[in-house]
């Protein structure tokens, strides 16, 4: 399963804040994130890109997950050697790209 | 005249999101006469340093450079329709934007305009106060505490048809204008202060940067003449989100769930200057075509620190460089150029170096997915982090030196070189920062 096919997301920053979010489509596609999306296996996805501890927050209420990353944009927008300015906010694309397997 | 429970008191937009934000779709929410007032967030921690680079070089300048553009198709409409203006455009300079706005309506003659600037961010004459959370990592060029809607709301009922900030919070430009007409309930503060949060980036909330799963997302047209949100908002805070009716934009329970969450780490405990709020209990509801009825934000009193953000300059630049390559075989030569500029420069610092290629891992780097097409173009991109200019200046002539004497067919090039500024975070004690309200008349 894509996550992108079943939850939209967002990522920003604030100073070296990585923040991405992603809300899903209906109850059962946030039930299943929220079971199987750990911290653990986006820190894993996130770690090709940049480094850093992953909390994540669950809004059972508002069907969102919420995974945060301090540190991991070492001197904010400004300081980054990635092309151009504000990559991070592509950053939510590792994350709706990522399989997660069903079973 | 009371109102009744489900009654808007209060209609405010979102007119900006950026200080580079686009014009027209402010320009729309005000001349509709449905919104009280339109908050123009055009602050970040880009624009402000270079506000204060501004500043450095003239003490006259420091305020939003797109003040002329963003004001003058907006000002008739103030006097016109009595629409209010609340914005940070004032930047490092908001007294300032302030005179220009009184130029800029005389020379317009849009009648008489009270304009409120709001000064007193600037920290960089306590730094003593200030504690930051790590070593500065360079030299200080600016530190601005993040203030409150509390002077914002002072100059509106003091009549402000304009209110100027620096650094105000994003969502105090729209808490400012809305608290005093709602009741003084915990749970309407948070409510005001979630509306900000929903309007302050303009068409973030009204389908812009959202993707909905399998397409259906808004077309090129409709993304073109985006609609952004307005807030109708009731005396216990209770809002509907919603869009101009002639504007085209999506309002649903992601759009605004995205937005809701954007940026606020952890969820529970959003920290702004007027309170924290909880974004856990927020209650989103799809209560018609393009109307979303938001309630239920929990609040607690904001810490007495307030938060600094600090610009820290350190020795050197950033220089960020790219050749293009075209035709066939343009991911092989692509692929060799990086490989010659590592050669190159395989005695600079590699942890200042950044090596990649725009089309294939320049923006997620190791966590790219693998190209499954051959490209027809390519650019090979460097960046690094340079002692001086003079060291900048030879990553761009490596690059550029490609063309000569790398694998064939390299051109279209590009190299911009940024200084090297660090955001720090900081706190200081509100009552170490005063603020002054200037106020300047168009007649």
């Amino acid at each position: 399963m894509r996550v992108g096919d079943i939850a939209v997301g967002r990522s920003g920053d604030k100073g070296d804040i990585l923040d991405l979010t992603l809300v899903a489509v209906d109850d059962e596609a946030y039930r299943f994130l929220e079971q199987h999306l750990t911290a653990e296996m986006a820190a894993r996805a996130l770690s090709r890109a940049m480094p850093g501890t992953v909390t994540r927050y669950a809004v059972p209420g508002l069907r969102a997950l919420k995974f945060v990353i301090p540190g991991a944009l070492p001197g904010g927008v400004h300081a980054s050697l990635h092309a151009g300015m504000h990559w991070q906010k592509s950053a939510i694309s590792i994350l709706l790209d990522l399989e997660i397997d069903e079973r | 005249m009371t109102a009744h429970a489900g009654a808007p008191v209060f209609s405010i937009g979102g007119g900006a999101g950026f200080a580079g934000d686009r014009t027209d779709a402010a320009v729309r929410l005000a001349a509709s006469g449905e919104v009280n007032a339109i908050g123009l967030e055009c602050l970040a921690e880009r624009t402000l340093i270079a506000a204060l680079t501004a500043r450095a070089a003239d003490p006259e300048a420091g305020a939003d450079p797109r003040l002329r553009r963003r004001l003058s198709p907006l000002l008739p409409h103030v006097r016109r329709s009595g629409c209010r203006i609340i914005s940070n455009l004032g930047a490092a300079n908001p007294c300032s934007a302030a005179r220009k706005v009184v130029a800029l309506a005389r020379e317009l003659d849009v009648g008489s305009l009270r304009i409120a600037a709001i000064e007193g961010d600037d920290v960089m004459g306590q730094l003593d106060k200030v504690r930051w959370e790590e070593a500065l990592p360079g030299r200080l060029i600016g530190a601005h505490a993040y203030i409150g809607s509390q002077m914002i709301a002072r100059a509106i009922d003091e009549d402000a048809d304009i209110v100027i900030t620096g650094r105000a919070a994003d969502s105090a430009l729209f808490a400012g204008p809305l608290l005093p007409h709602l009741d003084q309930a915990p749970e309407a503060i948070a409510m005001a202060l979630t509306v900000g949060h929903l309007l302050e980036c303009s068409g973030q909330v009204t389908g812009g940067n959202y993707e909905r799963p399998g397409g259906g997302g808004l077309d090129a047209r409709s993304l073109a003449d985006l609609g952004f949100p307005i807030a109708h908002v009731q005396r216990d805070g209770t809002a509907e989100i919603t869009v101009l009716d002639h504007d085209p934009g999506i309002v649903d329970r992601l759009t605004c769930t995205l937005q809701l969450l954007y940026e606020v780490h952890d969820p529970s405990r959003y920290i702004t200057p007027d309170g924290v709020v909880d974004f856990t209990t927020t209650r989103i509801e799809e209560i018609g075509p393009r109307r979303v009825r938001v309630s239920g934000t929990g609040f607690r009193p904001a810490p007495r620190d307030l938060k600094v953000v600090g610009f820290a300059e350190e020795p050197g630049m950033i220089a960020d460089v790219e050749m293009g390559l075209a035709g066939s075989g343009a991911h092989e030569r692509a692929l060799r150029a990086a490989d010659v500029l590592r050669y190159r420069l395989r005695d600079w610092p590699q942890e200042d170096l950044r090596i990649d290629i725009v089309g294939i891992d320049s923006i997620l780097g190791g966590a790219s997915r693998p190209a499954n097409a051959a490209a027809n173009e390519l650019r090979v991109h460097v960046s690094a982090r340079c002692p001086d200019v003079e060291a900048a200046q030879i990553i761009e002539d490596e690059v550029y030196a490609l063309t000569l004497s790398g694998p064939g067919g390299g051109g279209s090039l590009r190299s911009e070189k940024r200084r090297n500024i660090a955001t720090v975070t900081g706190f200081i004690d509100r009552d170490a920062v005063p603020l002054s309200l200037t106020w300047e008349a168009s007649r």
